[in-house]
């Protein structure tokens, strides 16, 4: 069996443009020293605020963005030697679903023409009777029913959209789901429902999913793992259950306490972590030390590099997971 | 209730409808709400449910198309709708302030920053030019946005999305108005960011003893920031409480599948549950209790007759449940 995603050491920056001989600086890179691994049958979440990497990282893996150096291996393939024929074959076992359902579904196509667009292209299920049974099943399986296949997108509401997005993207029988915040975009009262279904959908199909969400409470109820995205690094990864209940890095701590909870007496006590700008980073090489209150100009030189401090729980922070005491915001 | 005078805002079964080619079709039926001095409101419902609708008619700002109906709101006794428009001007901005949802669209790209403030401080009060940008920059110091000096020259390009909600809150707050409404303020903002903003709201709400009316679809903000919450599905209200009791026992089967579809932070949970079904399109002709259709517990009378608002402890709620059994609330 391969390891449907193993990220090592990866580096990305956007070229900048430009004439090359007036800029004088390199460009700043998005993506730093990433490894991560995303095992068979595993849901891995990457957690972060908007603008740290996460959706680079998912363009990477999908093999729609190039990266510099390091390696990228999907289902045991470089992503980097890939001919234009291996991408296409790839694509059979990597699918994707966006965020916005409004956005992703082309208006102009029915639920029918969107869904058998994926075997069009990679000529599966030629014969229509065929054809006409995997479709049925395919809607089924996202709690949609026959008659929804003759319509258009703009005839659904966001949930049911997201719904037709999920089918398409299972179209192809993938072995890896890349979800780029796939609820963000909902109403409470369906985004349950959607991730109900997502939990189901990956039992029971057997995929491995990499997650997108800057939601800890969304991505505690789906993913087995978590990795905390600040800056183009990932700075802690552990079990879900073992992230919530013991963060280690000051960041995975501050971004917890900012999670408002809906109870009003509970939300009363909780105090955010202050997270403003305090002082220069300076040479600093942890991307987080201009925010960090637990910085300590000497211990903070060392190179940033993740530790593992206790079984499968991995933290870059040079001064935090040696301290004993327990966070104030732990779950 | 509270006394007469201590009502700072008051509507009375205000209703709202569209025009279109099919005819005129009531999105708002008949909203009735007091808000006390000082006190913060919450207004909680799915997309399409009439929040925002609410929200532009408390000002009269709705699009061409869209008419008040009937229904009276009153700002400290005067009747808004029926101000003519010099003194509604008057009060927009100085008495009332508005922050809308989309940061990126609602400033000025080709005007600076500093600009836009002074200018609604010039056109309210008879300050001079230089008193207006002195306060303009204690304003964006306030809102925690650095350098303001320097700062209030660039435009809005040169701001991050949090940064430029921030400077929608000074140029709503730069006149200490009586009542802020705020239409989903936080939505397009990350959690740290989210709780910086909502902690300075309320910071500036007992300093100032504003009153505010916060319209979102995150329950988790309204345990945050309000005292009184309203709940709208369909157009209709079905559920009006203080915040406590509405999170101790919400007695409306949508608020109570509202909170229990909410990802907890707090549990782990293996499947959650959801509420079945979409909410209904605006418009969407019908009978009986607009919430029936997903209703776990409804009944024939449900999809017959519209429940009235019952009213029972100082709390009101659109259930046929409440005359059924005064014991069927249950939590």
């Amino acid at each position: 069996m391969t390891t449907p995603v193993e990220i090592e050491h990866l580096y990305k920056s956007y070229d900048r443009g430009g004439v090359k001989f007036w800029s004088r600086t390199e460009a700043k890179p998005v993506l730093e020293d990433i490894s991560l691994r995303v095992g068979e049958r595993e849901i891995l979440g990457l957690v972060g605020e908007s603008g740290c990497g996460k959706t680079t990282l998912a363009k990477v893996v999908l093999g729609l963005e190039k990266y510099q150096s390091g390696s990228v291996k999907v289902n045991g393939l470089e992503l980097k030697e890939l001919t234009k024929a291996g991408f296409k074959k790839l694509r059979r076992q990597v699918q994707v679903v966006f965020q916005d359902p409004y956005s992703s579904l082309d208006p102009r196509q029915t639920v029918r023409q969107i869904l058998c667009e994926p075997w069009d292209i990679h000529a599966l299920y030629a014969d229509g009777a065929q054809r006409e049974n995997a479709l049925r099943e395919l809607v089924r399986a996202v709690g949609l029913d026959a008659a929804h296949l003759n319509r258009y997108p703009h005839e659904f509401s966001g949930g049911q959209r997201q719904r037709i997005a999920i089918a398409r993207a299972l179209a192809l029988e993938p072995k890896l789901l890349v979800a780029d915040e796939p609820v963000s975009a909902l109403d409470v009262s369906v985004q349950a429902q959607i991730l109900n279904l997502l939990k189901d959908i990956s039992r029971r199909r057997a995929l491995s999913m990499l997650f997108i969400s800057h939601d800890f409470a969304v991505a505690r109820f789906l993913c087995d793992r978590i990795a905390v995205m600040y800056r183009g690094r990932v700075l802690e990864t552990a079990p879900a259950e073992e992230l919530l209940h013991n963060p280690q890095h000051p960041y995975t701590e501050a971004l917890l306490s900012a999670v408002p909870v809906p109870d009003p007496q509970l939300q009363k006590k909780r105090e955010p972590v202050e997270t403003k700008t305090q002082r220069k980073r300076g040479s600093c090489p942890c991307p987080y030390a201009a925010r960090c209150r637990y910085y300590q100009a000497a211990q903070c030189r060392v190179p940033l590099e993740l530790k593992q401090t206790q079984e499968g729980h991995f933290c870059a922070c040079a001064v935090l997971p040696f301290q004993k005491e327990k966070s104030l915001y732990a779950v | 209730m509270n006394a007469r005078e201590d009502i700072l805002l008051s509507v009375e079964d205000l209703r709202v409808s569209f025009r279109s080619e099919e005819g005129k079709t009531e999105v708002l039926h008949g909203l009735s709400y007091r808000l006390p001095k000082g006190k913060v409101l919450a207004v909680v419902g799915e997309s399409g449910c009439g929040k925002t609708v609410h929200a532009l008619s408390l000002l009269n700002l709705l699009p061409s198309g869209g008419e008040i109906a009937a229904g009276h709101v009153y700002y400290q006794g005067k009747d808004v709708l029926s101000l003519p428009p010099q003194e509604l001007r008057r009060l927009r901005g100085a008495e009332i302030a508005m922050i809308f949802q989309d940061p990126m669209t609602s400033l000025n790209p080709i005007r600076t920053v500093g600009s836009q403030i002074t200018e609604t401080i010039l056109a309210h009060t008879d300050c001079t030019k230089l008193q207006a940008r002195a306060r303009a920059m204690r304003l964006l110091k306030q809102v925690g946005i650095e350098n303001p000096r320097k700062r209030m020259d660039e435009y809005p390009f040169q701001f991050s999305g949090g940064q430029r909600q921030r400077i929608m809150i000074a140029m709503a707050l730069c006149l200490t108005p009586g009542l802020l409404i705020a239409d989903e303020p936080t939505t397009a903002l990350d959690v740290t960011i989210q709780a910086q903003i909502l902690k300075l709201i309320k910071n500036l709400q007992q300093k100032n003893h504003m009153s505010a009316v916060f319209i979102t679809h995150n329950l988790a903000i309204v345990a945050d920031i309000a005292d009184e919450v309203l709940v709208l599905y369909g157009g209709y209200c079905v559920e009006e409480a203080r915040a406590d009791e509405l999170f101790a026992k919400p007695l409306h089967p949508y608020t109570q599948g509202l909170l229990h579809s909410l990802v907890s932070l707090k549990r782990k949970e293996e499947h959650l549950p959801a509420i079945e079904g979409y909410p209904p399109a605006p418009g969407t002709p019908k009978e009986g209790c607009p919430f029936a259709p997903r209703c776990p517990r409804a009944w024939d009378k449900c999809h017959d007759r519209l429940p009235p608002l019952f009213e029972k402890n100082g709390r009101r709620v659109r259930c046929w449940l409440q005359e059924k059994d005064d014991n069927s609330g249950r939590n």
